[in-house]
């Protein structure tokens, strides 16, 4: 291996130096290198630098008031998340009976071809069941969306 | 202490109280990681608790062998980039300044201050100039403070690529950070 090949190699291993992710004979090897090649040391000074800072720099806490709910909020979605199952499926199951109801003489009529009366009643089914997910919908994005006042 | 997988196996047989030790454990990182895609307040944390909900919904499909907060990390990931993608879509990017990370300052005198704070707005801008994928393993790195194994496993590469794909990373933040200094 040459020594320009050798000096790439070394410098994408400088990563694992800064970030103290390798260790032992590999460590030393690099180490001995940088001691002995001046334009990877000053490679390795200036990723230690940018290392030292970019570690320094910290969010601001976040206020404990902020914290308090935090996992209230998460268990009422989990909560929710079941409860907003059970609507689905319940409005779903009420909507069919009605509109089973609405259209039995349809149904129950001998004279109406069967492929007909099966077309009508996944038509009706379908209509139902986007009903219920275009109002889910609506009401969850009206829940998180805090732009909703706003006149556009 | 409880461990993770321990809390995620009492999740698994109905009891929900314990998800809150994973909740408890993982909300700061999760609201600051939230926050690196959102730059505000109350979006992040919207958006992590919602990952914990999702996170929560998926449980079943968790593997034990892996670490919760890579996998969580994903779930996290994926709503904050349709929620960013989104707000884009509509323009209604509402970031605060306030919102981002500043070099720790504490015993320095205000001429100090002023200069460190002077040298976090210009890192950070930078980190923002660079290209996503760059932009992404430092945060990973330095903000999420994730070792090269999590990293892998976020972002689904060897573990050999993230030493070079922070090399060249870095190479590019340091270059971005001189063209700034110079622009002043």
């Amino acid at each position: 291996m040459n020594a320009k090949l050798a000096c790439k190699d070394v410098r994408i291993k400088l990563m694992g130096l800064i970030d103290n992710e390798i260790s032992g004979e590999e460590k030393e090897d690099l180490l001995k290198h940088i001691e002995g090649c001046p334009s990877c040391k000053k490679i390795y000074n200036e990723f230690r630098t940018l290392k030292k800072e970019t570690k320094e720099m910290k969010f601001k806490k976040l206020p404990e008031i902020y914290w308090d709910d935090y996992w209230t909020h998460v268990y009422n979605r989990m909560e929710r998340g079941i409860g907003w199952i059970l609507l689905s499926i319940g409005i779903i199951v009420l909507f069919s009976y009605g509109g089973y109801e609405i259209l039995r003489d349809f149904f129950l009529d001998p004279q109406k071809p069967f492929l007909l009366k099966i077309g009508t009643g996944t038509l009706t089914a379908g209509m139902i069941v986007l009903f219920v997910s275009v109002l889910r919908e609506k009401l969850l994005i009206r829940k998180i969306d805090k732009y909703r006042s706003v006149e556009r | 202490m409880i461990t993770d997988n321990e809390a995620i196996s009492a999740c698994r047989a109905g009891d929900k109280e314990m998800y809150r030790v994973l909740v408890e454990r993982y909300k700061t990182r999760a609201y600051y990681a939230a926050l690196m895609y959102t730059h505000n307040r109350d979006d992040a944390l919207d958006l992590s608790q919602e990952a914990f909900y999702r996170a929560y919904k998926a449980l079943a499909s968790f593997d034990n062998s892996k670490k919760f907060y890579t996998w969580f990390y994903k779930i996290l990931k994926n709503i904050c980039i349709n929620f960013v993608t989104r707000k884009r879509t509509h323009n209604q990017v509402s970031a605060d300044d306030e919102n981002r990370p500043e070099l720790v300052s504490s015993g320095l005198n205000p001429e100090e201050i002023l200069e460190r704070s002077e040298r976090s707005d210009l890192l950070w801008k930078a980190i923002h100039q660079l290209k996503e994928k760059d932009r992404e393993i430092i945060l990973l790195k330095e903000f999420q403070e994730m070792s090269y194994q999590e990293i892998a496993d976020v972002l689904n590469i060897p573990q050999g690529s993230v030493m070079s794909r922070l090399y060249y990373a870095r190479q590019r933040l340091l270059k971005e950070v001189e063209y700034l200094n110079d622009e002043r």
